[in-house]
């Protein structure tokens, strides 16, 4: 009995716990939460079984789940790297995991485009069945004590209602899609996939894709930005952003027919900017244009607007180009 | 003898350096010709974006960068790596990393760790009565 007052006494200061903890025991055993409802209630059309069964498997060393997932995924985009080379891009010693950020960053650094897909398990299960591993942030026990933990999923079987995830030290977790969402909403249903240059996640919409895109320009190669710009210019032909970004990176790789061709189309779908015109001057001054170059400039430079002073710039510099030119 | 080859050597080394340095003023001016007034991707989406003052977001994030590197650095983050993981940030994963980095969740948890923490919590509360999960725990009295 005094053992049980001794007891009740260390735990009164977190009794309220206690009894969430309860609620959620009741709750994990019980509870079916809201998106298995809706999935199990209307099945969406897809295959009803994918493994993507090729995609790597790299046991999780220390705390390192963040660097084993994404060199797991990262190797179903033909990018081939080890966990130990990611750790030291990814991990934060004294948090001893890895932040969500930092995830998108590697994958960057590494030659992918990562993207964060919509937050619901029908846009993951797409994902899986066209062919994309799913990075997933799960919190493992509960809100109050979490345990942050990235895993992979690779594969899901409708019927029985599982997904099959890279997980820890497991090749091959089956997980009930019940308790997969318990541990994912924890962390407000994260997932990202990361693409290989060109390809487009099977659940992108344009808005999210550009900006992924732009970030991914500051960071990757020009080639490789040219290539994510180039399949965002052919899905949405009517985004600025996506020509433009096209152009701007076959330009930096000396690519001028590029470059020009996506100038142009740029400069059509947004005849009230100066910024398509001024970049295809300096492509077509690349091209030893130069009449035409400085006609297209005097053009940018009528527009005005917000790129006044460098598509001033841009005539002067065009302009001296040709004296000197018309003196050699 | 001796000395007259030194001298052709020096001469000629003269030569390379003074070719390759014009060479490279020449490849340095065709750049910034072209390049200075190239207006970038992120310039013209900048233009687009509906959101008021995102110049001023531009600004802070200039200065989120070092103050985010400094945090990485003492946070157990090599040096050379540091500067390069905050170069690979947007402006706004900088600035939120930046404001949130003790914060944020960090996975690395293990899975054995994890499933022992719902062991231990499962032992206990199976004790105070609250579950039944193992045979083997008698709830107190």
């Amino acid at each position: 009995m005094s053992f049980l007052i001794f007891v009740l006494r260390v735990w009164r200061p977190i009794s309220s716990l206690v009894g969430r903890l309860f609620f959620a025991l009741i709750c994990l055993a019980g509870c079916t939460p809201s998106q298995t409802i809706a999935l199990r209630d209307s099945p969406p059309t897809i295959a009803q079984r994918i493994e993507l069964a090729q995609t790597a498997f790299f046991p999780q060393e220390a705390f390192h789940c963040g660097p084993a997932a994404l060199a797991s995924a990262l190797s179903t985009s033909g990018i081939s790297v080890h966990p130990e080379q990611l750790a030291p891009q990814l991990y934060l010693p004294e948090r001893r995991g890895s932040l969500q950020v930092e995830m998108l960053a590697a994958a960057r650094r590494n030659g992918a485009l990562p993207y964060q897909i919509d937050p619901t398990i029908t846009s993951l299960l797409a994902e899986v069945e066209g062919g994309n591993p799913v990075i997933v942030l799960q919190n493992l026990a509960f809100s109050w004590a979490p345990r942050w933990h990235y895993s992979v999923v690779i594969g899901y079987d409708l019927p029985r209602q599982q997904l099959i995830l890279r997980s820890g030290q497991t090749r091959r977790l089956l997980v009930s899609l019940r308790t997969f969402e318990h541990t994912w909403k924890r962390s407000g249903f994260w997932a990202i996939v990361v693409a290989a240059p060109g390809q487009i996640p099977v659940t992108a919409n344009e808005r999210d894709y550009i900006e992924a895109a732009l970030a991914f320009e500051n960071v990757a190669h020009a080639w490789q930005a040219q290539e994510v710009f180039a399949a965002a210019a052919d899905r949405w032909p009517r985004n600025l952003l996506a020509w433009m970004g096209t152009g701007n990176n076959a330009f930096l790789r000396h690519d001028w027919r590029a470059a020009e061709h996506a100038f142009r189309r740029a400069a059509i779908l947004a005849p009230g900017s100066a910024a398509p015109l001024n970049n295809l001057a300096l492509t077509l001054a690349e091209q030893d244009r130069i009449d035409e170059a400085v006609e297209t400039a005097r053009k940018a430079v009528e527009l005005a607007g917000e790129f006044e002073s460098i598509s001033q710039a841009t005539l002067k510099n065009l302009l001296d180009e040709r004296t000197i030119r018309a003196r050699e | 003898m001796r000395s007259r080859t030194d001298s052709h050597m020096r001469l000629f080394t003269k030569r390379l350096i003074a070719v390759v340095t014009a060479l490279s003023m020449a490849q340095m001016a065709s750049v910034s010709f072209a390049q200075e007034t190239l207006i970038t991707t992120g310039q013209i989406a900048a233009t687009q974006s509906s959101a008021p003052g995102s110049h001023q977001a531009r600004i802070a994030a200039l200065l989120d960068r070092p103050e985010l590197q400094a945090k990485l650095l003492e946070r157990g983050v090599d040096i050379d790596e540091a500067r390069m993981r905050v170069a690979a940030l947007s402006d706004d994963e900088a600035r939120v990393l930046a404001e949130r980095i003790d914060t944020l969740p960090a996975g690395g948890v293990d899975v054995l760790g994890a499933l022992l923490v719902v062991f231990i919590v499962l032992l206990i509360t199976d004790i105070l009565g609250y579950t039944k999960v193992f045979s083997f725990t008698r709830p107190m009295k």
